[in-house]
């Protein structure tokens, strides 16, 4: 019975068409390629490393919707992914959007910190991009990295940035309503007033919550690189946006 | 580190102008493990909102898919409540006035979480 359901390969032999499918696509080969990688999939749909390497097989094509949608597949089975993270960077690299390229970077270097191809690759970005006087405060982009959210935790708009999705922002605006319910009574029970904002740091992130007045809050995430007065100076920016944008009633 | 040590560690927070009260929080049970504060202060209610928001802010990160959180900063009008993770389930708090020198408190909390065990 357990033969019918499909599960993560364990042993060596399991994964050797991961290998015999690499080498294909090193060959030039890519419609074996990706025979053997779509193959893989029918049997193991739920592995990350499969769907890169048919994102990197279309990506070689050319072919970037299907590489792009192959390397989101991949973040659904592994959030964080590492390649899949740097294959959707060097998408947005070669059509030019340079922010989208630069998140996706960051967002690989937070969780390998110490590959130098990584930050290799961040440096030809940067050195790349056209000289940003402003950041990019997209509202209607997952990949930004802001969410707006009501005081029932529903998400208004936004993302919680690249390599998430729908899930992981309904999931945020979720439990950070919660969270912001919770810091407005301590500010308040504490004597401090009315929370204007709260920050919270962690390993690979730094988060940004500011209330808007009723009925919405402003998340803005980024990476854990970013030193907190630039995060605050991107919180006051993208809270004026978010304002703008409540107001339009969109 | 023992008792003593933790209370010459908190008092030298306290030192810094404009900071109500320091505090070692269990984030487990929001229980005051050391404290040093202004006369008067409520640091048991303290330790308490800050276990509940640490709570959340972990519920959030899980959500996020990030790293737990090992630092929370909440600015109000009044006020400021700043948190950061020893060793678990330990934190190191402070409750300050907006007139604090937030960076240097910043560092301080920083270096000395470090050293919480």
């Amino acid at each position: 019975m357990t033969d019918s359901i499909p599960v993560l390969p364990s042993t060596t032999q399991g994964l050797a068409f991961l290998d015999l499918g690499e080498r294909l696509r090193q060959r030039g080969q890519f419609e074996a390629a990706a025979t053997v990688a779509l193959a893989g999939l029918v049997r193991y749909p739920a592995l990350a490393d499969a769907h890169d390497l048919l994102a990197r097989i279309r990506a070689d094509q050319g072919q970037d919707a299907p590489a792009i949608a192959a390397w989101r597949a991949t973040l659904e089975c592994e959030a964080g992914h590492v390649g899949a993270l740097k294959g959707l960077a060097f998408i947005a690299f070669r059509s030019q959007d340079f922010v989208t390229a630069e998140q996706y970077l960051e967002s690989a270097a937070a969780q390998a910190p110490h590959d130098p191809t990584i930050l290799a690759a961040l440096d030809r970005v940067r050195a790349a991009a056209p000289v940003r006087t402003t950041e990019s405060y997209r509202l209607d982009d997952f990949a930004s990295g802001l969410l707006l959210f009501d005081a029932q935790g529903m998400r208004l708009t936004g993302g919680i940035g690249p390599g998430t999705g729908e899930r992981e922002a309904d999931a945020t605006a979720a439990e950070a309503s919660g969270l912001t319910r919770e810091a407005d009574r301590a500010a308040r029970f504490l004597g401090l007033g009315a929370w204007q904002q709260l920050i919270l740091e962690s390993a690979n992130a730094r988060v940004a919550l500011v209330p808007l007045g009723s009925p919405a809050t402003l998340l803005i995430r980024r990476p854990a690189t970013t030193p907190p007065g630039r995060l605050l100076a991107a919180s006051a920016r993208a809270a004026e946006v978010s304002r703008a944008w409540l107001e339009r009633g969109e | 580190m023992n008792v003593p040590q933790w209370e010459t560690m908190l008092r030298e927070i306290t030192g810094i102008s404009g900071v109500r009260c320091a505090l070692i929080v269990s984030a487990d049970d929001g229980l005051v493990v050391a404290e040093a504060a202004m006369e008067g202060f409520e640091t048991t209610d303290v330790a308490a909102f800050t276990a509940s928001i640490i709570s959340r802010m972990q519920r959030t990160a899980g959500a996020m898919h990030i790293a737990p959180p090992n630092r929370m900063h909440l600015t109000a009008e009044a006020g400021t409540l700043l948190a950061v993770a020893g060793s678990d389930p330990l934190w190191l708090v402070a409750v300050a006035d907006p007139t604090a020198e937030q960076g240097r408190l910043r560092l301080l909390l920083g270096d000395l979480a470090g050293v919480l065990a």
